[in-house]
């Protein structure tokens, strides 16, 4: 499999702090791939390194060999690369289906003078992109919710409007930031089979940044395991729960009795 | 429950009632206001106004009632309606032992009497009556049907509002020879007469009672109107509407179409900040710069006391706008990165430089200095002149159409939306593909486009401008106008337009406390209001959400965090 996004010596530091410290990852192309760690990790860091919040101080970051490294955060959603927010960032008073329409923006074209004069290209395109955006409210579930303004929505479906604007500007990698934050259960399992629909369906590398270790190991295909900045193991599922750095990671020295526990 | 509890709530009220109404009293809006008759010879606008804050609070106190029995609700009120007089009863025995003007200049005589009833102790037992009686009217308002309740509080209203508005009404009526007779029904010199205010209260509530009772019947039957006849009826009433407009400075005369240019400026000045407040969130405080750069590029350029050009006013007008776009974008180039208030006060620096440099010694001979310039022409079409008030009215209508049609546009295309999501998250905006450096310059640059235009027409209006005409309040002024009117709405500005700048030109009584009641418009408005007098209709809706409908599923409590 080729390799979509790799990471390479990204090192970003806040002050004396280094944040992520000489991170190599690989991520391969319609993969789902978790980064996990201990809070404080540096997991974040990483990701508004990715997406062009933070410049990381050395290192490289490369899509399919284009560095993004410098480049604003709107060059590189354009590039393919999307995000959602651990602590869900929608725009509160826009409707959902406004928000998804946002998301929609880097693939419009009309223009200052062409929204003026109400050119047909510009009719024509905001007929397609109000289609589109429809398609993928249904598409998450929430076909008939596009009137209602985002922050009136129940939790799970802000989440999942979250996700819908992600997807509107037609990701090639979708970095989610704990999408099953705040879920029981069921819900987090539902969650589980989208994020799984995403990869078969769409065809979209998945990069996740997760808490629960049941969403970890039940959908990933490689972990890579985060703790003070560096990385400290990399593998698939089974593997990582056996390593014994990982489990001192989470638990200390001699925790490793209770982390089997947790990880199963 | 203790029994104070059950009345505590009255108490409060009145004591809040009463520092209202002593405030207002020793504000000097009391007696400011007793020269004018709502209805005459029977009430005039200093009770009106006392009255109707009892009546209020009475209305609060029945409603905060922690006990559902009517008994209570009553003693309430009444409580509220007793403690506000006492308060005022304070004020008047205080104000007899000891000389209050040292530090109020506005406790007069006049205003004790005014509060006495006209002859001081003797007749001060009134006020314990009338205050009872106003604090029972808010409470038996509050236990009223909602049909009734709306119907009394409608045409009481309408009443006050065709008194306080009289002098704008009266010769309105008056300019109609057939209405001359009609006017003199209802109006005496001062203050409605008995039958016009009695004949007016029973219209308005014979129309608020067909519109309870059928209003949904008509609604609903034009809902099933097939589409073009709905259609049909819509353009019917936008044809309508372009009809008054057109007739409008006709029927208004001189003194009232000066007001109206004056609103249309305003309209113009905040549709233009509604782009860059009310669309893109950039809280510009210095939006009064692009009005006076409009005024003075037009200045410069067309009047012959400078010497330099002596264009016409359509020659000046694109420079003047071209300029104020190019200042827009100037200023917005090295206010990207702020954010919020710091937004807000480099702005504000920036107004406050512009209105200086015109004032300057430095800039005299281009730009006149404390003395302006004069003799800017008047516009003229094909020989017609805009001179009056009511022909400058048309060039002011036209550009607040041209206005509203740009915006109207502009609100929900691309550039719209990526202007909304920069308002609500600029970070996530930027993440979603929006190119921040060209969203928010685009913004900028409308907004002071439109402002410029405002400028430019105001300098041909007044045929001539003045640094002092620069300050700003005017900024001020279209904030609140957004504000009240409601963020990021079209009729919304309008709407605040009319009511921040239409009925303070109206009310000179209201001249003094402008500010007051700004301030109270806009504290009221965020608390009451949010969205505004006139929002969008998804605002409209969705503001109110939690108070109509419960969420099917309860959300967990992370989402009442993230909200």
């Amino acid at each position: 499999m080729a390799i979509l996004l790799s990471s390479r010596k990204t090192t970003k530091r806040f002050g004396g702090l280094v944040a992520v410290d000489e991170l190599d990852v690989e991520i391969e192309e319609k993969s789902i791939h978790s980064i996990i760690g201990p809070n404080g990790a540096g997991k974040t860091t990483f990701f508004n390194c990715v997406t062009g919040f933070y410049r990381p101080e050395e290192g490289q970051i490369l899509l399919n060999s284009h560095s993004l490294v410098g480049l604003m955060p709107d060059q590189i959603v354009r590039l393919g690369i999307a995000r959602t927010y651990q602590n869900i960032r929608l725009f509160p008073i826009l409707t959902a289906m406004e928000n998804v329409l946002v998301g929609l923006h880097c693939h419009l074209r009309a223009n200052y003078f062409g929204i003026l004069a109400n050119l047909p290209s510009t009719r024509k395109e905001e007929k397609k992109a109000a289609e589109e955006a429809s398609r993928l409210l249904k598409f998450v579930n929430l076909a008939g919710k596009g009137d209602l303004f985002a922050k009136n929505l129940p939790y799970g479906e802000q989440r999942r409007l979250e996700i819908a604007r992600a997807l509107a500007t037609r990701p090639k990698l979708l970095l989610l930031d704990e999408p099953t934050a705040g879920m029981n259960p069921s819900e987090t399992q539902i969650m589980m089979d989208f994020i799984r629909h995403l990869r078969d369906e769409l065809g979209i590398t998945i990069l996740l940044i997760e808490h629960q270790m049941r969403v970890v190991m039940g959908i990933s295909e490689t972990v890579t395991v985060l703790d003070y900045g560096k990385k400290i193991a990399e593998g698939t599922p089974e593997e990582i729960k056996k390593n014994p750095t990982v489990i001192e990671a989470y638990l200390g020295k001699g925790g490793a009795a209770e982390t089997m526990g947790v990880a199963a | 429950m203790s029994r104070f509890n059950l009345w505590k709530h009255g108490v409060k009220a009145g004591l809040l009632g009463g520092l209202i109404t002593v405030l207002l009293s020793l504000m000097g809006m009391v007696e400011a206001f007793s020269q004018r008759q709502i209805v005459s010879s029977i009430l005039s606008m200093d009770y009106t106004l006392l009255g109707s804050v009892v009546v209020f609070m009475g209305y609060v106190a029945a409603k905060r009632t922690t006990s559902a029995h009517l008994p209570w609700v009553v003693i309430n009120s009444l409580t509220c309606g007793l403690i506000t007089a006492g308060m005022l009863m304070l004020l008047l025995v205080i104000g007899d032992a000891i000389n209050l003007r040292a530090v109020f200049v506005n406790a007069s005589p006049t205003l004790y009497q005014i509060l006495s009833f006209g002859h001081g102790f003797a007749t001060s037992p009134l006020l314990f009556v009338s205050g009872a009686l106003g604090g029972l009217f808010g409470g038996i308002l509050y236990i009223l049907p909602w049909a009734i309740r709306k119907m009394l509080i409608v045409s009481l209203v309408s009443v006050v509002g065709a008194g306080v508005l009289q002098d704008m009404i009266r010769p309105t009526l008056a300019a109609w020879e057939m209405l001359t007779g009609f006017a003199e029904w209802l109006f005496s010199s001062n203050g409605l007469t008995n039958q016009g205010a009695a004949a007016l209260f029973i219209l308005v509530a014979a129309i608020i009672l067909f519109w309870s009772l059928k209003g949904r019947a008509v609604q609903s039957g034009f809902r099933t109107l097939p589409g073009k006849s709905q259609k049909a009826i819509r353009w019917a009433g936008i044809a309508v509407l372009i009809m008054i407009l057109l007739v409008l400075p006709q029927v208004l005369g001189l003194f009232l179409s000066e007001v109206v240019t004056i609103v249309g400026l305003y309209v113009l000045l905040g549709l233009g900040l509604n782009i860059v407040l009310g669309y893109a969130g950039l809280f510009d405080l210095g939006y009064v710069a692009f009005f006076a750069i409009g005024a003075y590029v037009t200045g410069v350029l067309t009047s012959p006391e400078l010497g330099f050009f002596s264009l016409s006013f359509w020659q000046a007008l694109p420079f003047a706008i071209m300029v104020g776009i190019f200042a827009g974008v100037l200023l917005g180039i090295p206010v990207l990165k702020m954010r919020g208030d710091y937004l807000a006060i480099a702005t504000l620096g920036f107004g406050e430089i512009i209105r200086i440099l015109v004032l300057s010694d430095w800039l005299r001979p281009w730009l006149g200095g404390a003395q302006g310039i004069g003799k800017i022409p008047k516009a003229s079409v094909a020989g017609f002149e805009f001179g009056m008030p009511q022909e400058i009215y048309y060039l002011i209508l036209a550009g607040c159409v041209l206005v509203i049609f740009f915006s109207l546009r502009l609100k929900d295309s691309r550039l719209g939306r990526a202007w909304k999501a920069v308002r609500e998250d600029e970070d996530v905006a930027q993440a979603m593909g929006i190119n921040l450096v060209a969203t928010k310059l685009l913004a900028f640059g409308t907004g002071a486009g439109f402002s410029a235009l405002s400028g430019a027409i105001f300098a041909t209006k007044l045929t001539s401008v003045y640094p002092h005409s620069m300050n700003v309040m005017i900024s001020i002024n279209v904030v609140c106008i957004i504000i009240v009117g409601g963020m990021g709405s079209i009729p919304g500005v309008i709407v605040g337009a009319i009511a921040l700048v239409g009925l303070p030109e109206l009310l000179r009584e209201f001249a003094e406390y402008r500010l007051f009641v700004y301030g109270l418009a806009l504290v009221v408005m965020m608390l009451v209001k949010p969205e505004g007098l006139w929002p969008e209709a998804v605002r409209r809706r969705e503001f109110h959400e939690e108070e109509i409908t419960e969420a099917d599923d309860a959300p967990p409590p992370v989402a009442e965090v993230s909200r």
